[in-house]
């Protein structure tokens, strides 16, 4: 590498604090030249092209719009959506064409089509009330409410709309007449539901944990369903809610009322006696939606928990419809009686088919990527864009942090283009389906991505060439010998940049795999903090089976190198018969042999002798070695001080011996933490069983099992991490 | 005339088959130092660790002050003797054998508070001033693996008197030094000479055994071959294996001089 041609720093004066001047740049090494270029090029259309997306050009990349409500036309040709971002898509329910009906702006929060199918109305977040003509497309009317509203509910014959504000008022509309013909003044406690019945005559308002039925024309008081106990006397079996009701619905005939509430209940009231027909307890979110079909025979219902369900109200036989990424928001039937229509915050909606129980088309609110991928990305652009700017001005004033800062930006941003491009186009190609997108669309949405993930590609492979690396890195005007430590210096600094990004894109590729499972993240979510939980037991549990191993070990290690026939014996068998069976079967053999003898231990306690026996045996090796490693002449020179053999092995064998032993039961520990999973086998709150216990009882195991596997990963680094600290420590006597 | 501290009479070492030791008798008087010299394997260091009992002798008795150990009797008679002698004797080691977990400071007031029972902060005071005395004071709270060989030994001969020995034992001492730090171990070993301490010291180091020695012993193949004042052995040996031995060592300096 000829030195030579790099430059002096440019000489100082105030206009050297801006870019380099033209004569800098004249004196650059030609390899120099090149990136201070792109750089320069790549900062300006970064900024141009976040500041066009800030000002809301169509160069950004498109996302979903998650979906309020859904209605099934009554021809059922039309599936309407009311989607968040004020606008409502209609699509054709054969050939899933798609129209975009726009509207004010506000997100829309219900839709409803009046029986002839001619009109759509919604219902907006401020309390805009918007009709469309569904033929043309257009908004006939717009009705203004001027509350933000929480719920409202179109009568079946579209004459009727109730609307629920924020205040807690229900206001009754006329759709024809376009007018309020009632205000219901509000309650003591909120109100988050509202439904109307079939024919227009009965309203149900959720107002706390109690359901008000009022006449729509009387004015008798309301009746209030609040639930009661089963048994009175002895205050056994609440039928009711003990959360807010959240979401309501009449059944055709008018006989049934379903409610749903943010205490996971879906209660179905029989409406004649007021009391409750059935529960269903399968959902573990809040129940936000819920509907029936024509005949009123079966129910479907939508949760915060990501799913669907469906079955006949009041049975227990319920079927999971699983797919929706978040809170499935709108439910509908569809004209046969074999389709199911959903809709959720993920921005989907979905039809299932009820024969086999599978999803059978998926649309989403716009084509692209997952929800905030545009954001995240023009964001993106933003920043680095100036801190391409900052880093550009550095290298022009030949500072190397501005290169090696150059170079970590570009390598972030391959890495954050490489989760979409991953997700939504490579993994596909080998068959591995992530729910983004099918296919082709994924190279459609993600090609913008490539391109600059190629492009930072290019920039990083340019600024590592060595002329240029060592140009920019090797101060100049310096000792040789400094030159070559800075130059080593980077060198081992940049190995290091490149190690973390491999790591990262393993873990990124692990990542996008996972996704193709199809996790239900909120699912995770929810149970995360229990499972969690877990970690604490595992830890304590671990640590009190180490201890009592250390112990049975050092006795085990004293045994086999006694000379005295019974302890060496003892030992001896010891170890062999617990190294010589399955850690698994001795569990069983704790678990279930002892309480034949009339002891029985506590899950926990019992886990603790198992695992601490197990690994004692083990360890017993170690510990032998350790004592055997000190040599002969410590022993002598004890005793030459007339110390006594205990005397001896207390205070000059065992803490050196320790400081041997430490680092193999740092590995015994590691291990321990792992094996102590098979303690679930006990009924151990720990983190397996957790994660089995809940994975069983939701169907959904592999979400469990990877968190606790997750948290099992967390704590070996943790202690992999500790345990170099302590070696360090006790290697202190050793430092030269 | 006073009474010998160290009272030997027919000791005899077999390992197995091996006859090491063959019969050997020997006084010291307090005060006196002794010096072994022999080829190797000639039993020299067997005899200095029977005197203190990490070998058993297989034969003879062995009399320390008004210890009396009988090696002809069974080990149990005489095992709780073992200790007591040991107090009496210290010993330093030719590997140094510096507990490598514990400062320099640590190493010396480690037997005298396990053994002795003193309280820490007089075996602390003591240690300090034996540090001291060995001229590493400085180095007090250093670990042995951060010091030269030289120094180890100084503190280990500093372990050893902190038990305040009547008897010191020198196995070897200076055979695993670098011949510059040889100095300062034989300067220590001189002024405690001095200071009037009985030892008995195998070495290869002839002119300590030269300067310091009150009697020189030469001793191959588990017997005495040859006792006398130094001056009468160096000078003037009477047999021809001491000749060889001498002329070989002393070659041997004058190479290691060039």
């Amino acid at each position: 590498m000829d030195k030579a041609s790099c430059p002096e720093k440019p000489t100082k004066g105030w206009r050297r604090i801006w870019l380099p001047g033209p004569e800098v740049f004249s004196i650059l090494p030609k390899a120099a030249r090149l990136p201070l270029v792109l750089i320069a090029l790549t900062s300006i259309l970064s900024l141009l092209y976040a500041v066009s997306c800030f000002a809301g050009s169509p160069l950004r990349l498109q996302v979903t719009s998650a979906v309020q409500d859904i209605a099934v036309s009554p021809s059922a040709s039309l599936l309407a959506a009311a989607v968040q971002d004020g606008t409502v898509r209609l699509w054709n329910s054969d050939d899933w064409t798609m129209r975009t009906l726009a509207g004010p702006g506000s997100p829309v929060l219900r839709v409803g089509f009046t029986p002839d199918g001619q009109t759509l109305v919604g219902v907006c977040a401020d309390g805009t009330i918007l009709l469309w003509d569904v033929p043309s497309g257009r908004v006939i009317q717009t009705l203004p409410e001027g509350e933000p509203v929480r719920d409202a509910s179109l009568s079946a014959d579209g004459t009727l709309l109730a609307v629920l504000g924020e205040s807690g008022i229900v206001r009754l509309w006329d759709v024809a007449w376009g007018a309020v013909f009632r205000e219901i003044p509000a309650g003591e406690a909120p109100r988050k539901a509202v439904a109307l019945n079939a024919d227009g005559t009965l309203l149900a308002v959720g107002e706390g944990k109690r359901i008000l039925l009022l006449e729509v024309e009387g004015s008798r008081p309301p009746r209030v369903l609040q639930g009661y106990w089963r048994n009175a006397a002895a205050q056994e079996g609440w039928e009711g809610h003990t959360g807010e009701v959240i979401a309501l619905a009449f059944s055709p005939d008018g006989r049934l009322l379903a409610s749903g509430g943010s205490d996971t209940l879906l209660i179905f009231w029989d409406l004649e006696d007021g009391t409750v027909a059935g529960t269903t307890e399968a959902h573990w979110a809040p129940v936000v939606r819920v509907a029936f079909n024509w005949d009123g025979t079966y129910f479907l219902s939508g949760s915060q928990d990501a799913k669907a369900l469906n079955g006949r109200p009041a049975s227990q036989t319920v079927i999971n419809y699983e797919g929706h990424l978040g809170t499935v928001t709108g439910v509908a039937f569809g004209h046969e009686p074999t389709v199911l229509y959903t809709a959720g915050d993920d921005g989907t909606v979905r039809s299932w088919e009820t024969v086999n129980r599978s999803q059978t088309h998926m649309e989403w609110t716009r084509v692209g990527l997952a929800p905030l991928w545009g954001e995240i990305f023009a964001w993106w652009m933003f920043g680095s864009g100036i801190l391409g700017l900052v880093f550009l001005w550095a290298m022009g004033r030949m500072r190397g942090w501005g290169h090696l800062m150059a170079m970590g930006l570009y390598l972030l941003g391959i890495l954050l283009m490489l989760v979409p491009i991953l997700t939504a186009f490579l993994l596909p190609l080998v068959g591995i389906r992530s729910y983004t997108l099918p296919w082709p669309l994924g190279l459609q949405v993600t090609w913008p991505l490539i391109v600059v993930a190629l492009w930072y590609g290019g920039l990083i492979a340019l600024l590592t060439r060595e002329p240029v690396a060592l140009c920019y890195e090797a101060p100049q005007g310096l000792p040789l010998a400094e030159q070559l430590m800075a130059v080593r210096r980077t060198q081992r600094l940049r190995f290091g940049i490149f190690v973390a990004a491999v790591w990262l894109t393993i873990l990124l590729v692990l990542y996008s795999v996972l996704k193709g499972f199809n996790l239900n993240v909120p699912f995770m979510g929810h149970f995360f903090e229990f499972i969690m939980t877990g970690a604490g037991i595992t830890l304590w549990l671990s640590a009190a089976s180490i201890s009592l191993a250390v112990v049975l070990a050092l006795i085990g290690a004293l045994g086999r190198l006694s000379h005295n026939p019974v302890l060496n014996g003892i030992a001896g068998f010891y170890v062999s018969l617990i190294r010589g069976t399955p850690l698994l079967v001795q569990l069983y053999i704790w678990y279930l042999g002892l309480p034949r003898l009339n002891i029985t231990l506590p899950a926990e306690l019992a886990g603790v002798l198992a695992l601490g026996v197990n690994y004692g045996a083990y360890m017993t090796e170690i510990f032998r070695a350790g004592i055997q490693a000190i040599g002969k002449g410590q022993h002598e020179a004890a005793q030459a001080l007339g110390m006594t053999a205990t005397q001896t092995f207390r205070r000059i064998v065992l803490p050196q011996a320790f400081r041997i032993v430490i680092p193999p039961i740092g590995n015994e520990f590691i291990a321990m933490m792992k094996d102590s999973a098979l303690v679930s086998v006990f009924s151990v709150w720990e983190l397996t069983y957790r994660a089995q216990k809940i994975g069983r009882q939701y169907f959904r195991s592999i979400e469990t099992f990877l968190i606790a596997a997750a948290f099992y990963w967390v704590l070996t680094v943790v202690f992999q991490f500790l345990q170099g600290k302590l070696e360090e420590y006790m290697a202190r006597s050793e430092r030269r | 005339m006073a009474e010998p501290i160290i009272k030997v009479r027919g000791l005899h070492k077999y390992f197995g088959p091996l006859h090491v030791i063959r019969g050997v008798d020997l006084d010291v008087m307090p005060g006196e130092v002794v010096v072994i010299i022999g080829p190797s394997g000639g039993g020299k260091s067997t005899f200095l660790r029977c005197l203190n009992l990490l070998e058993q002798p297989s034969a003879g008795t062995i009399e320390i002050e008004e210890i009396r150990i009988e090696a002809d009797r069974p080990p149990s008679t005489y095992r709780h003797y073992i200790r007591p002698l040991r107090m009496r004797v210290g010993m330093v080691f030719q590997h140094f054998n510096l507990f490598p977990h514990m400062t320099a400071l640590e190493n010396i007031i480690e037997a005298p508070i396990t053994v002795k029972k003193m309280p820490r902060e007089e075996a602390v005071a003591k240690a300090e001033q034996l540090l001291e005395w060995v001229g590493l004071s400085a180095k007090r709270d250093e670990y042995p693996s951060r010091l030269s060989g030289g120094q180890q030994q100084r503190v280990a001969i500093a372990r050893a008197l902190a038990m305040e020995p009547k008897i010191m034992l020198f196995d070897e001492p200076t055979s695993a030094l670098d011949p510059e730090l040889i100095a300062e171990v034989i300067e220590v070993m001189e002024r405690l000479a001095n200071e009037g301490m009985t030892m008995v010291v195998v070495t290869h180091e002839i002119h300590f055994a030269r300067d310091v020695a009150d009697r020189v012993i030469f001793m191959d193949s588990g017997q005495w071959a040859e006792m006398g004042p130094p001056e009468e052995i160096f000078t003037r040996p009477k047999e021809e294996r001491t000749r060889q031995f001498l002329s070989h060592i002393l070659r041997g300096e004058q190479a290691a001089r060039k």
